[in-house]
């Protein structure tokens, strides 16, 4: 039961990395592949119909953590009370140029906003990223079981861490260049005629710096996580994991090159998969690791709710997924297809 | 030395109150105008009517901007559990859970999936599927409002739960937390307040306009609407789910009870005062002026019923902060009563209809916008500050609640920024609403560039 919930909360968190993940990687690029307002606005266009149903799937992730897995919400929440204000007030940001950017016709008022809309996009993916790093790392829990973690300390990354250190930094660099990434794929595949242009040449030299990093970055968790890849080496899910990041990579390449721009979109989308659910295989049943000799680390065992809770849920989760997924696809249907600029001064 | 500043368990509930209040003034909007919006696209859709039609899209315009800062001011609620409040989510999250849960899963799914295509939509939906849309994203706003009161009425009046052999709360029955007859009543209570938010706000536009000669057809719809539908919420407020909802408190929560009474001494023939000030340390309440034997009959349907004051209960037991539960209880039923009388002239003006001659009432309706607000703000706090000084009722302290590991440097950094960012979201939201209002119904949709409205390819390109 534990097994399927951190299954079902690593999937959750992994639809919002894809999902949100380009839009994230998009806001972030849009400043540089999107040239004119027209363009810029193109690019909201292209997010735009289900872009907060995609940060849905990180509201509803943080409900299924509090009701699955109370104490790892509790410790981890209090535990990096800064880093998820700062991450909170960036989302609140972003909503708000993604919604009013747009409301007037002036100038002024659509470049601040759209400066607000990159800068909070990419502060987003670094901030998840160094999220992910941290779960990666390990955090400085106590007998109890809780932690509080400064933003940076000395930078080390052994006993009392701090949220950023040389490794979660590397980790959220990773992040904004792969959702960079991602993003320029999702926007050739969404856009029409010179931003899809640009983009894709974005996208590809992007990628090729994902393809650069990732070894650095996997060395770098080998180090930091003994252990990481042995287990991802001998559990069948992280093998499998490992083969959709491959697959993905490979449809990437295949997409880019003879411009099947929805393969290379989900090759995109394949890697981040991948790179989640075989991190996720590989950390199970661990869900806070902790980096203080003696004390335990918080698990899907000792972290979850009562059975029971978890037996009903599992009775009303699947159908709450279907009917949401049935939303996207009414909504997705309708605005399916490529976005053209519109003429400038309309 | 540690001062009063150095209180982390104040600032967690300082941060918290000002995150919740502020929020809730854009849903208690939204869940009122989602019902206007789906009659009215209704209307419009079955009698082809274009007064209708035109009111559906201006109003959707405003749903649109309050809904936008409902989102992004309810975001950090949900993890201020954790962040602030570990202790409870320890405690409490194998239960509270579920509801959490459900909400993302089953309202803002639905919400945020169709909102775009209700604001944005109209010209790439059939009709049909258009207004199935605004039933959508009205439901899921409602959905949202349950899961969140169910999770409230928990912490009122616990149900449904069994104390684990490792000390915190696990989900016993998820059937009875969810049909908690405290969160029904309290959900009826508080969206027929929602409602009365709407309709004040319709109303108070249509009389805008009326009393500066524009938009005249509108007006008269506006005004005809929001009178009517304010005055039966208002009247919904106040019965059957006001009554029932003190009756609950007198119940579940006697203490409370006397507390937003400012009553210390028990005793038959308990008065309802309608002016009066607590003073909490003479255990007595200055300058009362009271109807006596109406909160007996009120609370407990008997005169002569015996409510027990303030002092028939241990100091640990009282609230924490009595006068201001004293003031918002007062505020609330105040404002209430009020509520009934000036909708009730104008709906029968209305249905009359003088009401667009009758200028001192149209002046009155749109000078009333704020007070709903307030209203329902009051009633939060009655709750809330009633609730004390437990987080769950009879079973768990507040101050047991907070996230002990963050220091109250912490909490006040994080509330200083929102209270600077929320400033100038409400500058923006007021500014964006106040111009819609102004450019008025008639106005062309003119958020060209709204992040919904892509154009295909191959019909828009240039």
């Amino acid at each position: 039961m534990t097994a399927a919930w951190y299954g079902i909360l690593a999937l959750m968190f992994a639809g919002f990395a894809v999902g949100e993940g380009w839009n994230f990687g998009a806001g972030a690029l849009h400043l540089f592949v999107a040239r004119t307002r027209a363009e810029r606005r193109q690019v909201v266009a292209a997010i735009g119909p289900l872009w907060s149903w995609n940060e849905v799937w990180l509201i509803a992730a943080g409900g299924v953590l509090v009701m699955a897995f109370p104490r790892v919400f509790a410790a981890a929440m209090s535990g990096y009370y800064l880093a998820v204000f700062l991450l909170l007030w960036c989302l609140v940001l972003r909503g708000i140029a993604l919604e009013v950017g747009g409301h007037l016709d002036d100038a002024m008022w659509q470049d601040f906003w759209n400066v607000i809309f990159a800068a909070s996009s990419a502060a987003l993916a670094v901030l998840f990223g160094a999220a992910f790093g941290n779960l990666l790392r390990g955090v400085p829990l106590d007998a109890d079981g809780r932690m509080f973690l400064p933003l940076f300390d000395d930078l080390g990354r052994r006993g009392r861490v701090g949220i950023l250190d040389w490794f979660t930094i590397s980790v959220a660099v990773f992040t904004l260049v792969l959702l960079a990434a991602h993003g320029a794929t999702g926007l050739a595949r969404r856009t029409a005629g010179a931003l899809e242009v640009r983009s894709a040449r974005a996208a590809a030299r992007l990628w090729i710096a994902t393809v650069v990093l990732l070894p650095v970055v996997s060395i770098e968790t080998a180090i930091v996580r003994p252990g990481f890849f042995t287990a991802i080496t001998e559990r069948p899910l992280g093998q499998l994991s490992f083969a959709v990041v491959v697959a993905g990579l490979g449809a990437v390449l295949a997409g880019t090159r003879r411009r099947a721009q929805t393969l290379a979109f989900v090759g995109s989308s394949a890697v981040i998969l991948g790179l989640i659910a075989g991190a996720a295989a590989s950390m199970y049943p661990v869900m806070l690791q902790s980096t203080i000799e003696g004390t335990p680390s918080i698990t899907a065992e000792n972290g979850a709710a009562d059975v029971y809770a978890l037996r009903v849920a599992l009775g009303w989760w699947p159908v709450a997924l279907a009917l949401s997924v049935g939303y996207a696809a009414f909504v997705g249907w309708r605005y399916r297809g490529k976005v053209a600029a519109e003429p400038e001064g309309r | 030395m540690v001062s009063i500043a150095s209180d982390s368990a104040l600032w967690h509930r300082l941060q918290f109150a000002f995150t919740a209040t502020y929020h809730y003034l854009f849903p208690q909007l939204t869940m009122g105008l989602a019902p206007f919006l789906v009659l009215w696209k209704w209307r419009a859709w079955r009698s082809g009517s274009n007064a209708y039609a035109q009111a559906a899209r201006f109003w959707t315009r405003i749903f649109g901007l309050t809904f936008a800062v409902g989102v992004v001011t309810g975001i950090p609620l949900e993890m201020q559990f954790g962040t602030n409040w570990a202790g409870f989510s320890r405690y409490a999250g194998g239960v509270v859970g579920q509801t959490l849960a459900m909400e993302g899963m089953f309202a803002f799914f639905l919400e945020s999936a169709l909102v775009g295509a209700l604001i944005y939509g109209e010209q790439r939906l059939s009709r049909r599927a258009h207004f199935a849309v605004s039933i959508g994203v009205c439901v899921g706003s409602w959905l949202s409002g349950y899961f969140i009161l169910v999770t409230n009425a928990f912490m009122q009046h616990p149900v449904g739960y069994a104390l684990g052999s490792d000390g915190v709360l696990r989900l016993a029955d998820l059937g009875a937390y969810l049909r908690n007859p405290w969160a029904w009543v309290e959900f009826a209570h508080n969206q027929a307040a929602a409602l009365v938010s709407g309709a004040f706000v319709v109303a108070a536009v249509g009389a805008g306009y009326q009393l500066r000669s524009m938009h005249g057809e509108q007006a008269r719809l506006y005004l005809r609407w929001g009178t009517t539908a304010g005055l039966v919420a208002s009247l919904l407020v106040a019965f059957p789910t006001g009554d029932m909802q003190a009756k609950m408190v007198a119940r579940h929560q006697e203490v409370a009870l006397a507390a937003m009474e400012g009553r210390f001494e028990s005793g038959t023939m308990a008065p309802i005062t309608f002016i009066g000030q607590p003073n909490v340390v003479e255990r007595r309440l200055d300058n009362p002026i009271a109807l006596p034997g109406a909160l007996s009959f009120l609370a407990y349907g008997t005169f002569h019923a015996n409510v027990r004051g303030l002092g028939a209960f241990s100091e640990d037991q009282w609230p924490t902060g009595i006068e201001p539960l004293y003031y918002a209880f007062h505020v609330m039923a105040g404002l209430g009563t009020l509520f009934i009388l000036l909708m009730g002239l104008a709906a029968i003006d209305s249905w009359r209809g003088r009401l667009t001659r009758h200028r001192l009432l149209l002046w009155a309706l749109m000078l009333a916008t704020p007070f709903p607000f307030i209203a329902n703000t009051a009633g939060w706090m009655t709750a809330e500050l009633g609730r004390q000084p437990w987080l769950i009722y009879g079973l768990f302290r507040t101050t047991d609640g907070i996230s002990d590991v963050v220091s109250a440097g912490n909490t006040i950094f994080t509330l200083i920024g929102f209270c600077g960012l929320y400033f100038v979201l409400g500058l923006l939201y007021l500014y964006l609403v106040g111009r819609e209002v102004l450019y008025g119904p008639s106005h062309a949709p003119h958020a060209p560039h709204a992040p919904h409205a892509p154009q295909a390819a191959g019909a828009g390109a240039p």
